[in-house]
């Protein structure tokens, strides 16, 4: 059994990126990628009989579905694919990343999302309420970038809610992995209680800012080439839209201050920026309670 | 674990937790006991009751058998087991031998080839289609019902009547649906245990309620039960047993799946005849106290709430819950309701997989195959399926006198002409094993033969009846009984089509897509 870094790859029969993101990931990481499609289990099944000839042919149909997507990986990227039963899409995935020993979960953002930005959909809003490993999420037009693009900087939200030392954590490895240098972001200037008079925000703000900045560059471990920015706005939305973004960016947040310990939840700041995003997001879990 | 950059990867066996295969019972072990396959023993028994809707079933067919039958009804409830008993064991013996979602449709077709194949599915649809339309009819019915009682306002119940309104409500009914089916929404399990627990134990207060009332004296048409209830030869005439018995043919239909039901589950080898046996009591018991009691404290005359009076025997349960049960009647149009609600979200689920399979196939266009990649359901079928059954109820509203009476009537042939297909492609197909055991000789020879040969008999008898003008609600059309217009109409326009499919698809009718086949004997298991 080789060592190599494992990903789960969330696939649906309507994916919406999440297979070309993990592809994209597996290749820059040298991770193995475990193509999951979940199919919904008879169990939950209270008031349709079960068939075994339909749901045999739904099993040929997913397998069909599965290895045609998978074609699109090319040959560069190791894959195994599997097809799973539970009782809902997030389960499925996280049990399989259990048995895998995945490192990350990938799955699309949503449907519908409005030019490529992510509104999150109900199977990944689920996974983050019940994850216990990161979970990435492709946006709309994933599919677009192409796969030889890698990842080509590492953005990371920093706060100094606890959390944030598993955070940085994940962004070291993930940059070591896949060799990119680290950006340090700190959204610590507008995430602020709303109401506070305007110009002493922006003052205590950046001055906030650029102190957390100092102690994450202080954490970060040798040889990790690592810049640092301030986000800048009215509103998260505007922050985000101000940064540049670069096509293979990856951007890497920590879980909400209400997630349970070592478990995903995705925080209100985290949501606004995913609307606002043109590039895939990792929510990171604490592990610390 | 092998890992391969071959883009055919082929599926790791671990994954797949289809039960039957290695892996399946470690799934089982693993994941809280609740596997791809297994619903459980009281969950395929509410699944059963849910799919036969007894609360609905009972509503509907009530009436049109006493009408053939008169107070002979528990035994016609009680012979009317027998046919569909003896199909569901070649229905069983299939699947086994051939799981399939086309069921009946891919059955024939390898018993007996493309053509007969292509009308035992077009038979199935045609079926699930006309249930699907009195269901929601039904449901209608008793939507105003449980808002006038609410209300306590008896005119609301009668807003139904309206042609308009009860096709527009209908068609919203349709439509809610098959947003339930496109989507597989399911209730939760607990749900479901307290509707079907609900159904049932209304019903029974709903027979309880009738006896005391009898008991009295304040029965609107006492009548003495009697033992010759129980007797099929007090029936008249053939005529009136054929008709009846093709009704009660209907009661049970929906049973059959809790025989199939988990037949794979691995390491529960017992419960699906379990399942079977318990929900069939149940449903037969519950049965026998609604027409014993209905009918002693109604009587089968043609007074107001007579069980005879045809202004009444389209739904019984509508016109009789009031006097029965005073303010509680509200508790039978809830159950009603429910049951019907239910049942229309099971039912969406046959036509729309024998579709599936037919478009799979090739004998209908690849349109029918596709599955919605989304919520695994057969999506495109489905919605053809409610729009059927939309328009079918809708043009059924204008033309018949009794919308209901007829369809049900017309239900009733249409699943003898099926399922006595289904039971004669069990008998051809398994000809090569008749004798390989005592076992064989009896469900895949005698059971499925006889049973095919009762509902061949019922189709027929029914079908030459039916033309008569006055027979079921007395609707005809061109000096036809509209019931035999009807069953005419869907078959010929079933042999329509599939001329036309024939013209544009002739691979499958050239056999080559499901080639007709027979069971060989190398594949009999070792006994």
């Amino acid at each position: 059994m080789s060592a190599a870094p494992r990903i789960v790859a969330g696939y649906t029969a309507d994916d919406s990126g999440a297979l070309a993101l993990a592809g994209r990931l597996a290749r820059a990481s040298g991770a193995l990628l475990e193509v999951v499609m979940v199919l919904p289990s008879e169990a939950r099944n209270a008031s349709v009989p079960t068939d075994s000839g339909y749901e045999r042919f739904l099993k040929e149909q997913s397998r069909t579905w599965l290895t045609t997507a998978s074609r699109a990986l090319g040959d560069d990227v190791e894959r195994a694919l599997h097809i799973r039963y539970a009782e809902s899409f997030a389960e499925g995935l996280i049990q399989a990343a259990h048995e895998f020993g995945a490192r990350l979960i990938v799955v699309g953002a949503a449907r519908g999302g409005l030019f490529g930005r992510s509104r999150i959909g109900s199977v990944a809003d689920e996974l983050l309420h019940s994850a216990d490993v990161p979970v990435a999420l492709a946006p709309a037009g994933s599919r677009e970038v192409p796969l030889d693009l890698g990842v080509t900087r590492i953005t990371t939200m920093i706060g100094t809610r606890p959390g944030a030392d598993a955070l940085l954590e994940a962004s070291v490895r993930l940059a070591r992995q896949t060799g990119t240098p680290l950006r340090l972001l700190s959204l610590a200037s507008i995430d602020l209680p709303a109401g506070l008079d305007e110009h002493l925000a922006a003052l205590t703000g950046s001055a906030h800012a650029e102190e957390v900045l100092d102690e994450a560059r202080r954490a970060l471990p040798e040889g990790i080439a690592a810049s640092a920015a301030t986000a800048a706005g009215s509103s998260i939305e505007d922050a985000v839209r101000a940064l540049d973004w670069e096509p293979g960016e990856m951007v890497l947040v920590g879980s909400s201050r209400l997630a349970a310990p070592r478990h995903l939840f995705l925080g209100s700041t985290a949501a606004k920026m995913l609307r606002e995003l043109p590039v895939p997001m990792i929510v990171v879990p604490r592990t610390t309670a | 674990m092998t890992h391969s950059s071959d883009p055919q990867a082929p599926l790791t066996a671990a994954s797949a937790a289809i039960p039957g295969t290695a892996a399946g019972s470690e799934t089982a072990k693993r994941g809280k006991g609740l596997s791809a396959g297994s619903v459980g023993l009281i969950g395929a028994i509410v699944i059963g009751i849910s799919c036969i809707a007894p609360a609905y079933t009972l509503t509907a067919a009530l009436g049109p058998t006493v009408s053939e039958v008169g107070v002979q009804v528990p035994a016609i409830i009680l012979v009317g087991f027998i046919p569909m008993l003896l199909v569901a064991f070649g229905y069983r013996e299939l699947n086994r031998r051939m799981p399939d979602s086309g069921t009946s449709f891919t059955w024939a077709t390898r018993a007996f080839g493309p053509w007969v194949g292509w009308m035992a599915g077009w038979g199935l649809i045609a079926a699930t289609i006309l249930v699907l339309s009195n269901l929601a009819g039904i449901a209608v019915d008793f939507l105003f019902l449980l808002i006038s009682q609410i209300a306590g306002n008896p005119d609301i119940a009668e807003i139904a009547m309206n042609p308009f309104v009860n096709v527009v409500t209908c068609l919203l009914f349709m439509l809610g649906a098959t947003w339930v089916s496109y989507r597989d929404m399911q209730t939760t399990q607990k749900l479901q245990y307290w509707l079907v627990g609900f159904q049932v134990l209304v019903l029974v207060l709903f027979s309880v309620a009738a006896l005391v009332e009898v008991a009295n004296g304040n029965a609107f048409d006492a009548t003495a039960i009697e033992l010759s209830w129980f007797n099929p030869f007090a029936i008249e005439s053939f005529s009136s047993f054929a008709a009846g018995l093709s009704l009660s043919i209907f009661i049970f239909w929906g049973w059959d799946v809790t025989l199939t039901m988990n037949e794979e589950t691995k390491g529960s080898s017992k419960t699906p005849g379990q399942a079977a046996t318990i929900t069939v009591v149940t449903i037969v018991i519950l049965y026998l106290l609604i027409a014993v009691s209905l009918i002693a404290f109604a009587g089968v005359g043609d007074g107001e709430f007579g069980l005879g009076n045809p202004d009444i025997q389209d739904n019984v349960f509508f016109h009789l819950a009031g006097p029965i049960l005073g303010p509680l009647a509200v508790l039978v149009s809830l159950a009603v309701l429910t049951s019907s609600a239910s049942s229309l979200q099971s039912t969406f689920v046959s036509p729309a997989r024998t579709l599936l399979a037919m478009g799979h196939y090739g004998a209908l266009p690849e349109k029918f195959a596709k599955v919605s990649p989304r919520f695994f359901t057969p999506g495109y079928a489905t919605i053809v399926s409610a729009v059927v059954a939309s328009v079918f109820y809708t043009v059924m509203r204008f033309l018949s006198e009794n919308v209901l009476w007829d369809t049900i009537t017309a239900l009733g042939m249409m699943i003898c002409f099926y399922y006595g297909i289904t039971a004669f492609a069990c008998v051809w197909y398994f000809r090569a094993q008749w004798f390989r055991s005592v076992r064989n000789v009896f469900f895949t020879l005698l059971f499925p033969l006889i049973g095919g040969v009762i509902l061949g008999v019922l189709f027929f008898t029914t079908l030459i009846d039916s033309m008569d003008p006055d027979y079921g609600s007395g609707s005809s059309v061109g000096g036809l009984g509209l019931v035999f217009v009807l069953g005419m109409v869907v078959l010929l326009g079933g042999v329509v089509v599939m001329l036309w499919q024939w013209h544009k698809r002739p691979a499958f009718f050239r056999g080559e897509t499901l080639t007709a086949a027979e069971a060989e004997t190398a594949e009999e298991p070792v006994h």
